[in-house]
């Protein structure tokens, strides 16, 4: 009796923990969905107002999300790219292979993936001016995967370091080459530490605000960060419109963690977190 | 190293070169965006500099660290800092651990709750900035009716432009944000305790706490400590939420050293100044960088591999 008296309350602090950890997000699906006037009435409303979905088609038109996605997406989608383009060769290089300077390529590695990007924005800014980088996306995946490519070669050597060499053997005496290895050896045992790996280079590119917020002032250019932030101290967005430009950018977000989670989890306790 | 094939390389075997082959885009990568960004940094900081025009650059030797390392605001600047890593990391790994313990049992919807409580990482910072300046909103936001609610306060206070209030606020978000990072790590690192070993001491009649001081902590004390790390590094160069929330305001209370540098930079155009807390910013990194190294070789020492 004692011991499920135990279970039950535990459950109920798990329950607890869940509210509070899902509470922000769900008060944003909320105030995007209470109409003004009930927003600034005495009492908070608690529940959405279906009547009020009407928001979000508002948002589409008077406020530039689109764009912002657009760019968000596109952001987001060249750093992944680019991450593991320049990360997968290494990788297998720093986990196979003995060459001098090895040490120093994981030392900078590991270093690297320490600095913060506000550190680097000065210089990289008068960098990018002078190479006609600014206002550009492209400036920004070349900035944002700067940032993201340590970590994922890191990741992605601690994953290669987990397969058996012998398997390799085998087709090396059939006379395979090592980038043929690489690619149709390797990279599919290792496909779950790719996910993981280009998640993290996603969120990293979807989520980056510094860079954009000083590389870029054409309208057509900003992407959802630096315009959600624009709402901030600007009065003249209605609340609600605000909050549900703020959702579109966050649930999409949450809903691709949630569903590739797993892996990210495996990837970086392989690789990230153990070293 | 320790886990790498050796490959045979004869004096003229082409192979020989691959390994450079591999690692020099890579390589190339890291030193122009990299390397010769901090290189500049460093010569920016032995300059005045003004944003309205960068190419006009004043040597003045070392005088920008003279007068950063010498003002009074940047002492504050520093302890704020540390104030806001050293509660990010004990914060994060403390709930974080406790989190995990409470999740670490078996019951319906596991799964579920794992996964749900990896929200607040999931949503992007500027986002979750951006709805608690919203629920911290003095006159309409949730936070004062939450309190007001439980009897603790009636007055509607102003969070984010109260100087007492500022940092405790946006560390609670900050906190929020990573916590869930910290117990899907350890709740992997709990993966690695042995039940036998657990039961048997539960068996001797041991209580929750011994247990977990003589078998749970021991195979977790790896993770963590890394975890720490991690977050300290994290915490020393987040500004997306911070500046969002407060911009290092109000009266500098929540200006930690990447707010400042980028206020320097881009509010004051005063890029040498920027440069040289830039610099400082980068050797306390750096510093944080080396215990994170030398602590994982240990551990990966201690683990036999």
């Amino acid at each position: 009796m004692n011991r499920s008296w135990a279970f039950h309350f535990r459950i109920l602090a798990v329950l607890a923990v869940l509210g509070i950890a899902a509470f922000p997000v769900y008060w944003m699906a909320v105030t995007s969905m209470t109409s003004s006037e009930e927003l600034f009435a005495g009492s908070p409303r608690l529940l959405p107002d279906p009547a009020q979905i009407g928001t979000y088609a508002r948002a589409l038109v008077s406020t530039p999300l689109l764009t912002w996605l657009g760019n968000s997406l596109i952001i987001a989608l060249g750093t992944t790219a680019l991450s593991l383009l320049l990360a997968i060769l290494p990788a297998y290089a720093l986990s196979r292979m003995s060459f001098r300077g090895k040490l120093l390529l994981a030392l900078g590695l590991f270093v690297t993936q320490m600095l913060p990007e506000a550190m680097l924005v000065v210089p990289l800014y008068d960098i990018f001016s002078r190479f006609a980088l600014l206002d550009s996306l492209t400036g920004l995946i070349l900035a944002n995967t700067a940032f993201a490519v340590p970590v994922v070669t890191w990741i992605l050597k601690g994953a290669i370091d987990g397969i058996p060499t012998e398997i390799e053997e085998a087709a090396r005496i059939d006379g395979c080459s090592r980038v043929g290895i690489v690619l149709t050896i390797v990279l599919p045992l290792i496909a779950p530490t790719l996910a993981a790996v280009a998640v993290i280079a996603f969120f990293q590119g979807w989520n980056e605000y510094v860079f954009a917020q000083t590389f870029i002032s054409d309208e057509s250019l900003k992407v959802a960060s630096v315009g959600l932030a624009s709402f901030v101290g600007e009065l003249s967005t209605p609340m609600d419109t605000v909050m549900a430009v703020g959702l579109t950018y966050t649930l999409p977000a949450v809903v691709f963690y949630l569903l590739v989670q797993r892996y990210i989890v495996a990837g970086m306790t392989s690789g990230g977190v153990k070293g | 190293m320790r886990n790498s094939v050796k490959i045979q390389t004869r004096r003229k075997d082409p192979a020989r070169f691959l390994p450079y082959a591999f690692i020099a885009p890579l390589a190339a990568y890291l030193l122009i965006f990299h390397a010769y960004p901090l290189m500049q940094e460093f010569i920016l900081s032995t300059t005045y500099t003004s944003l309205l025009d960068p190419s006009l650059r004043e040597f003045v030797g070392l005088d920008n660290y003279r007068d950063v390392l010498g003002d009074p605001e940047f002492h504050k600047v520093l302890r704020i800092t540390a104030i806001y890593t050293v509660i990010c990391v004990s914060g994060g790994v403390g709930l974080g651990l406790l989190v995990a313990l409470l999740l670490d049992f078996n019951f319906r919807g596991r799964g579920l709750a794992r996964a749900l409580i990896t929200i607040p990482w999931a949503a992007p910072p500027v986002a979750v900035a951006l709805i608690f300046i919203w629920m911290y909103n003095a006159q309409f936001g949730i936070f004062n009716d939450i309190l007001s609610g439980l009897g603790i306060s009636a007055e509607p206070i102003n969070w984010l432009d109260d100087p007492q209030r500022a940092l405790p606020a946006v560390l609670f978000a900050t906190i929020w944000q990573i916590f869930p990072f910290s117990s899907v790590v350890i709740l992997s690192a709990l993966q690695g305790v042995q039940s036998e070993l657990r039961e048997a001491a539960i068996i001797d009649g041991a209580d929750k706490l011994s247990v977990f001081k003589a078998v749970v902590w021991p195979t977790i004390r790896p993770t963590v400590a890394i975890l720490a790390l991690l977050l300290t590094v994290w915490s020393l160069r987040r500004f997306d939420v911070i500046w969002v929330m407060t911009q290092g305001g109000p009266l500098g209370e929540t200006n930690t050293l990447v707010i400042d540098l980028y206020r320097r930079a881009f509010v004051y155009l005063d890029l040498g100044h920027a440069a040289a807390v830039g610099v400082i910013g980068v050797c306390i990194a750096l510093v944080v960088t080396f215990i994170y190294f030398w602590l994982s070789a240990r551990a990966d020492r201690a683990a036999g591999k």
